[in-house]
Order: C-alpha cells, then sequence, then structure tokens
C-alpha cells in the first residue's frame, strides 16, 4: 500500500486497513515530538511500521494503533473484562478471561476488602473485572474496583446469559454513539449488557425469550452495516411477536 | 497444568442455569423449537469420495479410500468397512492431539454400528478373488470445528462420502488367471460402491430428568444436559442403532417418541443428502464429457492459426517497407498509387489490432472461426500440405520484392526525367500491385 518513505502520509492510513509491513510514520521528518504506539506497531529505525493486519486508528495528539478483529484475547491494562472463576486460591482467585494465561483477582482487590470480609466465589461465577496489569512474563492482574476504589459496577453478574463473540464486535458494542444494534433493541424491549473486550457479553432481561433475543441479534449483527442492523432488528423482534 | 485449565472451555454457572430455564419454556438459546434441526449444507471435494458437512457451527470433513487386502478368514468373499476419526485440537481446545479421546471412540463406534451392522454398504460386491483379494474401505473422519452434535455431522459426512466414492474397476486375468488387473480411471471409469440406504444418526438430548427433550444440541445445551440419545434410522423407519450416553434414565414412551421424530428426521436428511450427491454426480458427468473434445480442438488450431499470423506478418512487413520507399522516391506520385497506398493503410490499421496482442488459446474463448480467418481458408489450408505451399507464397511475394526494389532504384535514379518516370512508374505500380493482389486475395479470404 503505502511504503513510500519519501513521502509518507499517515493521514491517508488512518482508519483504512493496514497490512503487516505497511510503514506508517516516517520518524525523521519529525525531530523532538512524541508518538504513543499501540498494538500492532513497532518502530524500525526512523520508521513505523505495521505487524498485525486491521485498521490504523489515531487518537488525538499522538497515539497510533491497529484495530482487528480476534476469537482470542491479549491482556491490557485499563481493559473491562468478563471473567469465569476457575479456583480461589487463599490470596487469589483463578479467572478465566480468554486470555493466553488464567488472571489473577487478589481477594482484597474490592471495594473495602479486608481479610474479614473475602468473598465466596463458586467456581463457574461469572465477574466484571478491569484489567489492573498486563506483561508477558506474568499473569495478568484483575480489580473488581475502579482506579479509585470505588466498585463502580465490577463484580459478580448474577442470572442472565453469557455468550463469546469476537472482540470485534465487542468493540463495536462499546462504541460511542450506541452502535445501531443495541439502540434499535433498545427502543423495543428493556434489558441489561455488560459487555467485556474480551468478547463475552453478558445479556439479562425480565423474560428468557427477550435474553435469547437479544443475544442472537448481537450475533447476527457482527458483519453488518448500521442500517442493515436496524433492519434485522426489525425483523427479529416481527418473528418473535408473531410466534 | 496450569497450561490446560486456561485453555480449556468452560460453562458459567449463568449460561447453565439459563439454558435450563429457557427451556423449561420451549426456548433454546440459539432460537430454535425443541425439535428443530440446525442448517445443514453438503459440500464435496474435486476428488470422488471426500465430503465436506456444516451443521450450524459444526464442521466435519469425511474422506473415503480403499485399497485391495486379504479378506478375513471367516468371511473370505466380503470386503470390509472401517471409520477412523481424527479430532484435531483447532476444532476444540479440549480434544488433545495424537491419542483418541472417549468422545472420538464412541462417535467412530457409533456410526460404525449403524453403517456395518445394518449392511447399509454391500460388503460381497467388494470382493474380487474370494479368499484373496477384497476391498478395505477406510473412512476418515476429521472433525474441523466443534459446535456440538458431532454424532450427526459426522454420520451424514461418512454417508455423503461414501454415496460419492468410486473404486476403480479390476478384473482378474493375466497369464495364470488368477491375476488381479487395477484399471485406471482414465481407461475404465470407476464404479460407485453399492449402497442399500442411508442410516442416518439423530441424536437428542434430555434435560431435568428426562422430561424436556430437544434433538441436535449445540455444544452449550451439550455440556447443560444430563443424558443423551443417538437413534440411527434410515428413510423406511428402520432402527439401525440406538446408542444411549449419560447417566439420566428415559421412560420407554420417551423413546419410542424419539424414534418416531427420528424417523421424520431421517427421511428429511436422507432426501438432502441425496439431492446433494445427485448434484454433484451431474456435474461430474458434465466435466468427464467436457474434457475430450475441447482438447482436441486446441491442438489443431493453436498451431495452425499462429504459422499463419507469422506469415501475414512477413507479407505486411514487406508491404510497408516497399510503400514507405515509393514514397521517398517519388513526392510526387499519380492519384492511383496514392489511392492504392491509402487503402492499404488503412488495412494496415484494421488488421494491425491483433498483430500486438498474444494469441490466447484456452479451451473457453477458443473460437474455431475468428473474426479474419474464414473457416474456407483454413479448410484449403489444412487440406493442401501446409508448410509446402506457404513456402512457396513467400517466395514468390520474395521474388515480387526483389523486382520491386529494383524498380524503385531505377525511379530514383532517373526520376528527373518525366517520360522515364512515367515509364517507369507502370511496372512500379504493376509489381506492387500484383504483390498486392496476393495480399489481397488473402485478406479477402480472411475477412
Amino acid at each position: 500500500m503505502e511504503a513510500d518513505l519519501s513521502n509518507p502520509c499517515p493521514q491517508s492510513l488512518i482508519n483504512k486497513n493496514v497490512v503487516p509491513g505497511d510503514v506508517v510514520l516516517d520518524l525523521s521528518s519529525m525531530v523532538n515530538q512524541t508518538v504513543k504506539l499501540g498494538v500492532g506497531l513497532r518502530q524500525e529505525c526512523d520508521s513505523l511500521s505495521v505487524f498485525k493486519a486491521g485498521k490504523l486508528r489515531f487518537l488525538k495528539p499522538n497515539k497510533y494503533w491497529v484495530e482487528s478483529s480476534h476469537k482470542r484475547y491479549v491482556p491490557s491494562a485499563e481493559d473491562t473484562v468478563l471473567g469465569i472463576v476457575v479456583d480461589s486460591k487463599p490470596d487469589n482467585f483463578l479467572v478465566d478471561i480468554k486470555g493466553p494465561s488464567l488472571a489473577f483477582l487478589p481477594v482484597l482487590a474490592f471495594e473495602g476488602g479486608t481479610r474479614r470480609n473475602i468473598p465466596k466465589f463458586e467456581v463457574g461465577t461469572l465477574l466484571f473485572v478491569r484489567v489492573v496489569k498486563a506483561n508477558n512474563s506474568m499473569n495478568p492482574e484483575l480489580s473488581c474496583t475502579d482506579a479509585s476504589g470505588k466498585a463502580a459496577e465490577f463484580g459478580p453478574l448474577k442470572d442472565g446469559y453469557m455468550f463469546e463473540t469476537s472482540t470485534g464486535l465487542a468493540r463495536m458494542l462499546r462504541r460511542s454513539p450506541t452502535c445501531p444494534v443495541l439502540e434499535a433493541l433498545g427502543k423495543k424491549m428493556s434489558f441489561e449488557t455488560a459487555i467485556g473486550l474480551n468478547g463475552r457479553v453478558w445479556v439479562n432481561a425480565p423474560a428468557p425469550s427477550t435474553i435469547i433475543l437479544v443475544s442472537n441479534a448481537i450475533i447476527n449483527s457482527e458483519f453488518l452495516s448500521g442500517a442493515q442492523q436496524r433492519i434485522m432488528v426489525e425483523k427479529l423482534v416481527q418473528r418473535f411477536s408473531d410466534a | 497444568m496450569e497450561q490446560r485449565m486456561s485453555s480449556t472451555w468452560r460453562l458459567t454457572v449463568n449460561e447453565k442455569n439459563f439454558i435450563e430455564t429457557a427451556l423449561l419454556a420451549d426456548l433454546r438459546v440459539d432460537g430454535r423449537r425443541p425439535f428443530d434441526y440446525r442448517p445443514l449444507s453438503i459440500k464435496f471435494g474435486r476428488e470422488d469420495g471426500s465430503s465436506e458437512v456444516q451443521l450450524g457451527e459444526t464442521h466435519v470433513m469425511g474422506y473415503v479410500t480403499s485399497q485391495l487386502v486379504q479378506p478375513y478368514r471367516d468371511r473370505p468373499n466380503e470386503g470390509t468397512l472401517a471409520i477412523y476419526t481424527e479430532f484435531s485440537p483447532m476444532a476444540d481446545p479440549t480434544f488433545e492431539a495424537g491419542r483418541p479421546g472417549e468422545s472420538a471412540v464412541e462417535l467412530g463406534r457409533v456410526i460404525d454400528r449403524g453403517l456395518r451392522e445394518s449392511r447399509a454398504v454391500d460388503m460381497e460386491s467388494l470382493c474380487v478373488v474370494a479368499g484373496k483379494s477384497v476391498w478395505a474401505v477406510r473412512v476418515d473422519l476429521h472433525i474441523l470445528d466443534n459446535g456440538g452434535n458431532l454424532i450427526d455431522a459426522a454420520n451424514i459426512a461418512a454417508l455423503a462420502a461414501l454415496s460419492t466414492f468410486r473404486r476403480p474397476e479390476c478384473t482378474v486375468g493375466g497369464e495364470d488367471g488368477q491375476e488381479v488387473i487395477m484399471h485406471p480411471p482414465e481407461v475404465r471409469e470407476p464404479i460407485p460402491l453399492t449402497i442399500h440406504h442411508l442410516p442416518v444418526a439423530v441424536t437428542f438430548a434430555f434435560f431435568s430428568e428426562g422430561n424436556i427433550l430437544v434433538i441436535d444440541p449445540t455444544y452449550k445445551e451439550e455440556a447443560v444436559m444430563g443424558g443423551r440419545m443417538t437413534a440411527t434410522m434410515n428413510m423406511n423407519g428402520d432402527v439401525c442403532a440406538v446408542q444411549k450416553a449419560g447417566g439420566e434414565g428415559v421412560m420407554m414412551s420417551v423413546i419410542m417418541q424419539c424414534l418416531r421424530i427420528a424417523s421424520m428426521k431421517a427421511a428429511d436428511i436422507t432426501s438432502k443428502i441425496k439431492s446433494a450427491v445427485d448434484a454433484y454426480n451431474t456435474e461430474r458427468a458434465l466435466r468427464n464429457v467436457k474434457r475430450h473434445p475441447s482438447s482436441i480442438a486446441i491442438d489443431v488450431g493453436v498451431s495452425e492459426v499462429a504459422m499463419q499470423e507469422d506469415q501475414v506478418d512477413d507479407l505486411r512487413k514487406d508491404e510497408q517497407i516497399l510503400e514507405d520507399k515509393l514514397r521517398a522516391s517519388s513526392s510526387g506520385n499519380i492519384g492511383l498509387t496514392g489511392a492504392e497506398t491509402s487503402s492499404s493503410r488503412k488495412r494496415e490499421k484494421k488488421t494491425g489490432g491483433n498483430n500486438g496482442e498474444p494469441f490466447i488459446g484456452g479451451p473457453s474463448n477458443w473460437d474455431p472461426y475468428p473474426k479474419e480467418i474464414s473457416s474456407s481458408y483454413i479448410r484449403s489450408s489444412q487440406a493442401l500440405p501446409g508448410p509446402l505451399t506457404l513456402n512457396d507464397e513467400q517466395e514468390v511475394t520474395k521474388a515480387a520484392q526483389k523486382s520491386n526494389l529494383s524498380h524503385v532504384d531505377t525511379a530514383a535514379n532517373v526520376s528527373d526525367a518525366p517520360t522515364e518516370t512515367i515509364t517507369s512508374m507502370n511496372p512500379q505500380t504493376s509489381s506492387p500491385k500484383s504483390l498486392k493482389d496476393a495480399v489481397k486475395k488473402k485478406n479477402r479470404k480472411r475477412r
């Protein structure tokens, strides 16, 4: 695509699909500037090149990263994810967050957590958690509080239904303004969702039929445009009310 | 240890509870009703005896091969049929590479029983020499993606692959009359297996102590279900095999109900398999028909046309040189030659289009009657000893060219004298005319 070193034009590549080997930015022309790199980019001498296929994103003033959709999740700090309790140890809960290794949730990482009031989670409990630490050599560390130590909606999720999708769909659902599928569904019925960046989505509603409808609509919407999503939701609701 | 724990798929308490409560209201998490099958698609590979089945998210590939072996001693005049399963770790993280797991063995056994004990495939027709050599048919089932209900998907894949499989024809002969001669598929059409009926497996899952019954469970439902039953039936409603797994006890009336539903589903799936196989067979037949005539046509056509084009090109080049010289020699050309050259120019332009582009010979776009070469011309060139006539023509044109050149030279030398010019012009105009006539003749025919 864009490999012209003499005149790299990053603006043209932003929000476009990039493949490994594409040169995104020429650093020789920008002295005394800081550039922050996210996933999928690396510095090679005086240029920034891509090593992951996806869409190049840019956030002012200087953040670049490559966005792509996976069925697996690579933990990164400050992501909010849905985890499943696998085991509990004296100091930590072992939580599965779809990553390459299990994550640790310290038993004290709850709002007002002390040795006296350690919560009890049975195996298979679904938790909405925040990733605190993530690096290559250690298991990721989770927390059930926000940065200021408040519970802030984190913690175990009761009832409802959880299904797994790709990370790309999860990111789309989390996007602001609200993505068309959730907006269209929200106009028709009331439900509750928790979306983890690791591709897990939890849906809850008073009636099981609503949960099934919402979850199928979300799964179907993965490769549809905004208008198509609205039509699809319309049709599903129609069929549901007929039946 | 921890690595393995992180890779295994696990079900949350929420999902388990929800699937159970939704089933109490006759709802399934993927929006199906209890007795709905997931969408089924059957595809075939390029070779005979390979199939790919997709049942919802479940993806199974079947492949059938055969070889001549010595039969078992107790059945000297019957071939053999064996099912092998391959559970790839890519399909599900719980599958381990190499060692077949419990589910892999069970899957193979259920399909094997359904096919063999119902005698769906005629074994005696696989015998070549009794007691000496029979065909051993091997069915390989590769699980590519596990979305639940592997048994049904794998069984359909096996049936589809067996229905399209063809073994090479072989005869007994040779010097001692005992030698087995195998005919390659090009010589004799391979023969399909004799399949009497299609035993289709239909799997049911039981929930909440056998009170709730669903068909074709997904992998999430399989993780929650209390028990499972696979009924293998054919279109006529014969029960070929039944496999009941899981701890939950089931009432006799429920089993009878299952069998009734299974026979309906089996008829449905059988018709789907048959229509897919029919479509494959028609396509295969068409493929075989096409092959021979097109290949012969290419061999004849391409070489012939290419040769003609070269010759024509040479001629045109000669003509071009000649015209240029003419123009150089006498700027005051008389009208006749001017008209001649311009007309030949036009022709040059018209026909020039196909000089540059390479000739694309292919079975599909080869046209026996190209725009500029008439069929009669090809026929005549084929009828006559081709190269010989062409050489003659070439010589003629060369001779004409030589005479032409000499004339041009003389014309250049004596261009001062008007009378001389006219006299020398006459042979000039006449000699290119003779050449052009030769070309024209060709061109007229080529139109």
